[in-house]
């Protein structure tokens, strides 16, 4: 798409805006009247899709209109938020934003960040473990953390791209026990899942992707989870210990994924949308499933997940500066 | 257009030097020698290799005979340059009005276009034309669900 | 495994819904198959909120069902219309659409059909046999191994390039330098984006694909269109008519196709298109006529077609095992292994064996079921080579742009099509040929980030591209071929041979 057709798409975006805001009240009692669109930044199979396409169809049982489920990939997610941000504002595009819109504007891959959206839920949130490989001669997390201070830079560890949330996971927990990034070299990886089986090729020591991505690894014995960064342990992984309780290092971090409208969206058909996604937040079918795969639940209403994107914005900041993955556009 | 190799090796010499240009500001990888600009540097030498080669065949080529550009056979006939034409501006008009016109209104108005240059009778085409632009938006859009755009459908239904 | 768990698994398949859910989604992967830009993936992404209401046999059944199908579907299109319903069909679909000029669609159409219904039993047979050993092996590929594949797949195009080598050789580098635009597999990096977010995405395979193939012959169809109304080509004739005698001469060819699909496909970081593309490749370097290679040959046809349908299968076997998807369709399945019940590991076949029998009888099922859906797709698809030219060549575009948009989801697609699209039309008037640039397209990607993540992981040493046995096998391989061929290729060599 042209630089042109984009300009006019958001005028026009504007100005349907700007109309419904007049109309509000009565719109909201009927919307949606023809079919949402859900876009997901992330690729068929993930685990962002996965939970965009449970929320879509329950979503589109309580709207009684079809929800379509959208992968715009590709840009390390920037295409999909784009098309989120850039769509019009009328509640008919909406879609899943991941915690790298708190940190893609830092390496200057794009301007988009939080405040390019109007928030509507916060629906689950992944805090990364510390995993190796089950043949591996480190049999607690301090163990490993006397391996990397013994030989810094010997020890490699993958899970996602550079300069991606797992990596920055990595990189604050070698802050937190006071040791530079190069300490562990990253090795850029297409996801979670393609280092997860590299950890069991031998081909790194580490991989620090959340405990749910882990799973099928440690369920089959190939790997091994020593630490989760999280404030509590997962109860779907009572063993393993949180980074506190393990080495007495206090670092928390997490992937998060929520609902996400371009800006400018009318107040009661956000209000809509919201309590319709506190409802699915909390409904069984949701939490099953978010069990079966492992994945958190967690919710904050419009303004409460605004509020945790500026916090997660801020010190995404700080963190990514400070590991060098800084780049101005 | 054909072209002599001579031609062809210059091409490709040109858009070699174009890709190692763009990677003159490509940044260093943290901690290595091997960045992002390495791949697309080796591909550029090598076709530059490539251009090299070709070049001098096309020119023992030119000066053996061989024009340096000729037009194809195809292309003397004033009605396939319009055809070709033709279906260029079609993919041109799904890529710049789409989004704004929809995917049915232009697809009715590609369909009668093309169809009515390729001289189909004209109760054929329409009927043709209206059948395939519901028909495939109904399966696409309905059935499997590509956001293929409404644009002036939203004013019909 | 006892008689009394295939009689469960036999109970949870063999009832009239089961059977009829197969047979739907039989239907409905023949038809994404066989429309361009619809891909298996998407099938089954499709599948998934409807399979959230299923027990977990049909739901696995319906996946199981419409991909198989889908992949061969993709096969109709290219031969019909040069224009691959699928990436996987990609490595042979000029051979396919030049068989259908020189009259033998039948022939080809059926090749496809039959050998995709025995690669697919091959490889199912294979799942089931071999699973965990498979598994085992496929797990021990790191970035090494991967880097020497990819190295290995791109010396198939040597073998693609026919009569003019280096313009194949420049093809292949262009389709890599394609292959670098968007954001870089290492450092995460931009490149040649000049500052659009819709570059950043890459080139779009299957865009691209349809472009280079359908796009370019679509404007060679109508700048030689002499008079209206006039029809590609017409015949009706049997499908299975002389695969029996192609198959018989040509049966060292389908194992070794199967085996290569089964090979590739149990590896996570490659899946039926890179099977097909090396089988045909294979097949062509083994080959006693490789001259007939790119004329409209069955041969490499019988290789690559079992192939990519064994691949499918077996990319269930590192998915199954150790929940590390083989290709994008396994990475959904396991998402609904998890919301089944049936979580992934070498435990599966404890935990529910019943349930994971059931699903192997599906694939059998599936695979056989594929005949007769095959032939009558086929036999309704021919109608469309009757429909006169005039009215053929503009709904073609339709599709073509629909499916290049369908694959972005945004006018993207349209752009990279019509870019690509004109730009082969331009190569081949000049003799490039077109097979080396979606090659390079494939294999860039994996050729590079496994080279750069490997350079990391060595600590910037070459000889730790050795020093795992797998890779050091794979690494001497691929030297000693790429020696033997530039020896061939030097002044010294005497018989030098006129297509290698």
């Amino acid at each position: 798409m042209t630089d042109l057709t984009r300009r006019h798409l958001m005028v026009t975006a504007a100005g349907v805006g700007l109309a419904s805001q007049l109309a509000a009240p009565a719109i909201a009692q009927t919307f949606p009247v023809r079919p949402i669109t859900l876009v997901v930044p992330w690729g068929a199979g993930g685990g962002t899709d996965a939970t965009a396409r449970i929320v879509g169809s329950l979503m589109e049982k309580e709207f009684g209109q079809p929800v379509n489920v959208v992968n715009r990939t590709g840009g390390s997610g920037v295409v999909g938020h784009s098309a989120i941000a850039t769509g019009a504002a009328d509640g008919y595009t909406i879609g899943m934003i991941t915690v790298e819109i708190t940190m893609m504007h830092w390496q200057g891959l794009t301007q988009l960040n939080p405040d390019s959206y109007t928030p509507l839920a916060l629906m689950n949130e992944d805090p990364p473990g510390v995993q190796v490989s089950a043949s591996s001669p480190y049999a607690d997390l301090k163990a490993l953390a006397d391996a990397i201070r013994a030989n810094p830079g010997k020890l490699k560890a993958s899970g996602t791209g550079q300069g991606g949330i797992w990596h920055l996971a990595l990189v604050g927990w070698l802050g937190a026990m006071g040791l530079p990034p190069s300490a562990v070299p990253w090795v850029p990886s297409n996801g979670a899942a393609p280092a997860m089986q590299d950890l069991a090729a031998g081909g790194i020591d580490i991989v620090t992707c959340s405990v749910p991505e882990a799973k099928a690894m440690l369920d089959a014995g190939r790997a091994k989870s020593l630490a989760i960064m999280a404030s509590a342990r997962n109860p779907q992984f009572p063993n393993v210990p949180t980074l506190k309780e393990a080495m007495g290092v206090d670092y928390t971090v997490g992937a998060w994924r929520g609902i996400a409208a371009p800006k400018g969206l009318p107040a009661p058909i956000a209000e809509r949308y919201t309590s319709v996604l506190k409802k699915i937040n909390e409904s069984k079918e949701f939490t099953d499933f978010m069990a079966a795969r492992g994945f958190g639940v967690k919710w904050a209403d419009g303004a409460g997940f605004a509020k945790f994107m500026a916090e997660g914005n801020a010190s995404m900041g700080v963190a990514m500066k400070a590991a060098g993955l800084a780049r101005s556009a | 257009m054909r072209f002599n190799d001579l031609v062809s090796g210059a091409i490709l010499i040109a858009v070699a030097l174009i890709v190692i240009v763009l990677t003159l500001n490509f940044p260093a990888f943290p901690g290595q020698n091997y960045g992002p600009a390495v791949f697309p540097r080796l591909l550029a030498g090598l076709l530059m290799l490539c251009g090299l080669v070709m070049g001098i065949r096309g020119f023992a080529a030119w000066r053996a005979g061989e024009p340096l550009a000729e037009v194809p056979s195809w292309a003397r006939d004033p009605a396939n340059i319009v055809s070709a034409l033709l279906v260029l501006a079609a993919a041109l008009a799904y890529i710049f009005v789409l989004d704004a016109v929809g995917f049915v209104p232009l697809t009715l108005v590609v369909l009668l276009v093309l169809f009515l240059w390729f001289k189909v009778r004209v109760p054929v085409a329409v009927v043709t034309a209206l059948v395939a632009a519901f028909g495939i938006n109904w399966f696409f859009a309905s059935l499997m669900r590509v956001p293929l755009p409404r644009g002036l459908m939203d004013w019909i239904l | 495994m006892t008689v009394d768990i295939l009689f469960q698994a036999f109970a949870l398949v063999f009832r009239w819904d089961v059977i009829l859910i197969i047979l739907a989604s039989g239907l409905f992967g023949m038809f994404v198959g066989a429309m361009p830009g619809l891909t298996a993936t998407m099938a089954t992404a499709l599948l998934i909120p409807v399979t959230f209401f299923m027990d977990p046999v049909p739901a696995l059944g319906a996946i199981v069902t419409a991909t198989a199908m889908a992949i061969f579907a993709g096969d109709i299109p290219a031969a019909m219309l040069r224009m691959p319903g699928t990436p996987a069909s990609a490595a042979y679909t000029d051979e396919s659409y030049l068989m259908g000029r020189k009259g033998q669609l039948d022939l080809n159409l059926g090749t496809n059909l039959v050998t995709s219904v025995l690669g697919g039993l091959i490889g199912v047979a294979i799942l089931v046999l071999a699973a965990p050993a498979l598994a085992e092996f496929a797990l021990a590929f790191s970035s090494f191994e991967y880097f020497w594949l990819a190295a290995l797949g791109l010396t198939c195009a040597v073998f693609l390039a026919t009569n003019d080598p280096l313009k194949g050789f420049a093809s292949l580098f262009l389709g890599l330098g394609l292959g670098t635009i968007g954001i870089d597999p290492a450092a995460g990096f931009p490149r040649f984006t000049f500052g659009s977010v819709e570059l950043m995405q890459g080139v779009s395979f299957i865009p691209a694909m349809i472009g280079m193939f359908a796009i370019s012959e679509l404007l060679r169809g109508v700048t030689s269109m002499q008079g209206s109304g006039e029809v590609v080509l017409q015949q009706v004739g049997n499908v299975f008519k002389g695969v029996g005698g192609v198959l018989r001469r040509y049966w060292v060819n389908f194992l070794r196709g199967s085996g290569i699909g089964v090979v590739i496909g149990a590896l996570p970081g490659a899946g039926a298109d890179i099977a097909a593309w090396i089988s045909y490749a294979v097949s062509k370097r083994f080959s006693k006529e490789p001259e007939k290679f790119g004329t409209g040959h069955v041969e490499g046809i019988v290789d690559a077609g079992a192939a990519n349908n064994s691949a499918l299968a077996a990319a269930w076997i590192p998915a199954l095992v150790f929940g590390i998807p083989g290709d994008s369709i396994t990475a959904i399945v396991i998402g609904v292994l998890y919301m089944k019940g049936m979580n992934p590991g070498p435990t599966v076949f404890l935990q529910n064996p019943q349930l994971i029998y059931a699903v192997f009888m599906i694939f059998v099922l599936a695979n056989l079921l594929m005949l007769p859906l095959g032939w009558a797709i086929i036999k309704s698809a021919k109608q469309v080579l009757r429909v006169p030219k005039n009215i053929l060549l503009p709904m073609i575009l339709i599709f073509c742009v629909v499916g290049s948009y369908a694959m972005t989801n945004s006018v993207y697609g349209i752009i990279i099509m019509l870019v690509l699209g004109i730009f082969a039309f331009m190569l081949e008037e000049n003799g490039f040929p077109i097979a080396p640039i979606i090659l390079g397209l494939v294999l860039g990607e994996m050729f590079e980030q496994n080279f750069i993540t490997s350079m990391i992981k060595s600590d910037g040493s070459f000889l730790a591209f050795f020093a795992r046995p797998i890779a050091g096998m794979l690494g001497v391989a691929t030297i000693a071929i790429w020696l033997i061929m530039l020896w061939r290729m030097g002044p010294w060599s005497k018989a030098r041979p006129a297509a290698v």
